[in-house]
């Protein structure tokens, strides 16, 4: 057992974890935090996805350990009092989302990729979401969604 | 006619729209982009045990002994289940009493359930399950479906005399005449393979003991009548025992209507063992293993046609492999049988179709049910006809298309509804086809364009006269809020998050924010499955009609409170009104108040019980489907010449189905279908071991597609052609996609190298050394 601190969605936490915990338990297990999900365990279909200091990881395949004292964030960090993020309306407004089981991880994605890129090309985005997979949309409406959202940010 | 009737002909003669064919924004999207949507794996109750499931490591083989002292003394082990502690009966076969939910003396495919682990936590359930200590005596193992369908001295089950799961056939005229008019006669062998459905979420469910010895089962079924009535059998319980409900669910795409009800009984059964509530959920190499796949099929056609490209005869033999067990396969070769023209009109048919077990994991539902793989075969015949008499593809399919007015191959007369044909028109001519043919005609260099057309044609719900029915509940609660029951589930195609949603808005004219529907729930009245893409057309009937009756009642009130013809009212924008003097009106809140304090009941069943006819299993002629709902892709690929690699570039696609509820959702179910389609026509194959068991358990070697395989989509032409039965008119959706996207894509393919490869999927090394066949020996 081990005790880390880490800044959780802009909150500094404090939890003991076993030490080969990985940060999907963590984060799924111990603190509740279901909208990181559980696809394959093995680092190849994405929906674990978070952002360790603003930069999309495997949840599945990151040790616990390695958040001690850095930055992770979950989708419950984009809307702010119930206010959705430009991200999450855009999401919305072109269809992108059907099972959803997918979606806090491209949402979480783009939020990483529009920090980096403000003006991302569509090949741009389809790279930036090649670690990811959706079984329900095509993409298509998820591309649309991240051109809506580059534009609504870039208004904001 | 009844009065059920008449309420659907009302609304589907309706030629305003308040809500439907808008695309509202699905209601549950807001859940799901905050993280809020709850999954099965997201619920946690306290005092709640892990089950976890034993895998058979045979493919083929008899149990000769399951030692559980060695598991059950792990800490954390509360109890380990076998067949033989099923207190009700082990079968949870669909189609055939075939198949129990746990092996009993044998197992028929690698990785078949044997035994249930149930611990304190998941990973004492993981420990036990791997110490397990089981014995087998194998027996020899069939793989092959061509081997198996002529062996009687190893037979899978026993008890049936032979590996023939189940036969169709379809007669119609004579084919050896028809043959005998022909100019051309085209005959080739085509093949598919398994596909696996890769839904991101695996299965699972959640059964907790309630109050007068019931249970709730949180399932991920898309029927949860079936999920009731399979989890009832097993614990030997009548089914008001057992109440399913659904959270949101992470894909199904068929999979799950036929795997829910096994996991639905199988945690409910450790549930009622432990008297504790039990989740299970399957980790993905045991949602792989287990779990049923498309289906694998071999497909020998051969095609007639005259000078001019009008279709004489078909001969048509399909064999597809049922895997361990029938479940859903005879339907899905019925599917396929029944479909084996393609939308086209032909005189002369003949087709047999064969469902053969073998030691491989069984085939089911997936997205397009036997109807991609037959259309596949179906469409390349096509293109080869139009090559032999050097025709413009197009052109043999418009010769040939279904009419209004014509019959089907079965002899079932068409008389609405049928949209294909125009559809196909305004495809061709907003893709360019005619240019694009020709152009890429003479391409040269490495990267080498193509292009190709399908059809594709999906009988509205189930096949031959099999009983169909819809319903649902609609109550009012005095604040006017309103809320509907209904079994139809929400598993990422959000039919009860739009199409019925919008629906009952449409009818009472009320905001969104006003309705509540409850879905996938046996507190609904059987409704059927969300499947064979009848949610929002068979599925939503009962969700119209109980909206609508409740409409008829409160249109009375009304009329009496603002002294005026009940037909003058509208319903909208949560008000009442008459159109010829828009100062009667009353607010929907208060004419709602008004019904309870008068006695006016609000709350409505919808039952409709869809009208068919027979099919004739001994003459191999009659009603197939109340109607079909078409579809219609065009592919553009480019192909490199050097390595094999096919990269679709771009999509058109086209359906005729009905009324469209909302655009915005049929473009997604398109898209989704689309990628789907890609998937099974270039890349996606379960492979196996020549023991049976499956060597690509998982996303690394098994590949589905990325964002960076996806082709530009076009926006989808709708040719609303109006079904009778169909809320507004809708006909399905779901499916359609897929059905035509592998054979567009192996025409765009045969057009860009060449010539035409018979076997799906089509990947580098296939598309290569088809390339390279005659080049070689030429040097
Ligand atoms: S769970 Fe699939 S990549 Fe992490
Ligand atoms: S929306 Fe279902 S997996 Fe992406």
């Amino acid at each position: 057992m081990k005790i880390i601190r880490f800044q959780l969605n802009g909150k500094w936490v404090e939890v003991e974890i076993e030490e080969n915990m990985t940060l999907l338990d963590l984060l799924r297990r111990k603190l509740h935090i279901t909208s990181v999900k559980r696809g394959c365990e093995r680092g190849e279909c994405g929906v674990c996805t978070v952002l360790l200091d603003d930069k999309p990881v495997y949840s599945c395949l990151t040790p616990a350990l390695k958040a001690e004292g850095r930055s992770v964030i979950t989708v419950e960090y984009l809307s702010k009092n119930g206010k959705l993020h430009p991200i999450q309306e855009a999401f919305i407004k072109s269809g992108a989302v059907q099972c959803g089981f997918c979606t806090p991880a491209f949402i979480l994605t783009t939020y990483a990729l529009l920090k980096e890129n403000k003006n991302p090309s569509e090949e741009d985005i389809k790279r930036f979401f090649d670690g990811i997979i959706c079984r329900c949309t095509g993409y298509v409406k998820i591309i649309e969604a991240v051109k809506i959202a580059s534009e609504l940010c870039n208004q904001s | 006619m009844s009065e059920t009737s008449k309420l659907l002909e009302k609304w589907l003669k309706a030629e305003e729209f308040i809500i439907v064919g808008k695309s509202i924004d699905r209601v549950d999207a807001i859940d799901k982009v905050t993280g809020k949507a709850k999954f099965m794996e997201d619920y946690t109750i306290p005092g709640m045990l892990y089950a976890k499931i034993v895998m058979s490591n045979e493919a083929h083989a008899k149990i000769r002994m399951i030692n559980l002292e060695h598991a059950l003394k792990i800490p954390g082990v509360v109890r380990i289940i076998t067949a033989k502690d099923i207190p009700g009966e082990n079968q949870a076969g669909y189609a055939l009493p075939d198949q129990p939910l746990l092996a009993e003396g044998k197992v028929r495919y690698h990785g078949e359930p044997i035994a249930i682990i149930v611990a304190e936590n998941p990973e004492a359930a993981v420990i036990a399950a791997s110490e397990l200590n089981i014995e087998y005596d194998p027996l020899p193992t069939l793989l092959d479906p061509l081997e198996s369908m002529n062996r009687r001295d190893i037979l899978i089950h026993e008890e049936t005399g032979s590996n023939i799961a189940f036969t169709t056939k379809v007669r119609r005229g004579d084919v050896s005449k028809g043959f005998q008019k022909s100019d051309v006669i085209v005959e080739n062998e085509y093949k598919t393979q398994h596909q696996e459905h890769l839904y991101l979420e695996t299965e699972g469910a959640l059964a907790i003991p309630e109050i007068g010895g019931t249970y709730t089962v949180m399932s991920c079924a898309q029927y949860p009548h079936l999920a009731q009535a399979i989890t009832a059998r097993i614990l030997g319980l009548p089914t008001n025992k057992i109440r399913i409900i659904q959270p949101y669910i992470g894909g199904g795409f068929g999979g799950k209507d036929d795997t829910g009800p096994l996991v639905a009984a199988q945690a409910a059964l450790a549930s009622h063992l432990t008297g504790k509530p039990v989740l299970l959920i399957y980790s993905r190499e045991e949602s792989f293993r287990i779990h049923c796949k498309r289906e694998q099929s071999i497909i020998r056609y051969k095609s007639g046609a005259t000078a001019n490209g009008i279709l004489t005869a078909i001969d048509v033999k399909i064999i597809m492999d049922a895997g361990a067990y029938a479940n859903r396969g005879p339907f899905i070769l019925w599917r396929a049988t029944m479909h084996a023209s393609g939308p086209y009109y032909v005189e002369n048919a003949k087709v047999d179709g064969y469902c053969v077990y073998t030691n491989k994991v069984y085939q089911g539902s997936f997205r397009g049910f036997g109807n991609p793989d037959i259309q596949f075969a179906v469409e390349s015949q096509m293109d080869e006809i139009a090559k032999e008499l050097g025709l413009d593809p197009l052109d043999v399919r418009l010769k040939n298309i279904l009419k209004p007015g014509m019959t089907t191959m079965t002899g079932q007369l068409l008389d609405e509804s049928v949209g294909v044909g125009k559809a196909l028109m305004m495809l061709a001519e907003k893709a360019d086809w005619r240019k694009k043919r020709k152009m890429y005609e003479n391409e040269k260099g490495r990267y080498r364009k193509g292009i190709g057309l399908a059809c594709g044609w999906h009988g509205i719900s189930t096949s031959r006269g099999v009983p169909d029915w819809s319903n649902a509940i609609v109550k009012v609660s005095k604040d006017g809020g309103v809320e509907v029951y209904t079994g139809i589930t929400e598993i990422g195609q959000g039919t009860p998050t739009t199409a019925h949603v919008q629906i009952v808005s449409e009818i009472l004219g009320i905001p969104l924010e006003y309705i509540t529907i409850h879905f996938g729930t046996t507190d609904a009245p059987d409704t059927g499955a969300t499947h064979a893409s009848r949610g929002a057309s068979i599925g939503a009937i009962g969700v119209l009609i109980a909206a609508a009756k409740v409409r008829e009642r409160l249109a009375t009130l009304a009329s009496e409170i603002l002294q005026c013809n009940p037909e003058e009212l509208k319903f909208e924008n949560g008000k009442i009104y008459s159109k010829n003097d828009p100062e009667k009106s009353l607010k929907w809140k208060d004419l709602v108040n008004e019904a309870f304090n008068r006695g006016v009941e609000l709350s409505s069943t919808g039952y409709f019980y869809l009208p068919k006819g027979k099919f004739d299993h001994e003459i191999g002629q009659g009603y197939a489907y109340p109607a079909y709902s078409y579809i219609i892709n065009i592919a553009e690929v480019e192909v490199d010449m050097e390595t094999g690699i096919v990269k679709v570039t771009r999509m058109w696609p086209a359906i005729a189905s009905g009324r469209i509820i909302n655009p915005k959702a049929v473009e997604g179910q398109i898209e989704g279908a689309i990628a789907q389609g890609i998937g099974l026509a270039l890349m996606e194959k379960v492979e196996f071991d020549n023991k049976g068991a499956i060597i690509n358990p998982n996303l690394t070697d098994y590949i589905v597609p990325t964002a960076m395989d996806m082709p530009k989509v076009e926006k989808p032409i709708f040719v609303e052609d109006l079904f009778r039965y169909g809320p507004f008119g809708a006909k399905g959706v779901g499916e359609m996609a897929l059905i035509p996207t592998p054979a567009a894509i192996a025409n765009a393919v045969a057009h860009a190298i060449g010539k035409r490869i018979f076997e799906l999927p089509l990947t580098p090394e296939k598309v290569y050394f088809k390339i390279m066949e005659g080049r070689i020996c030429q040097k």
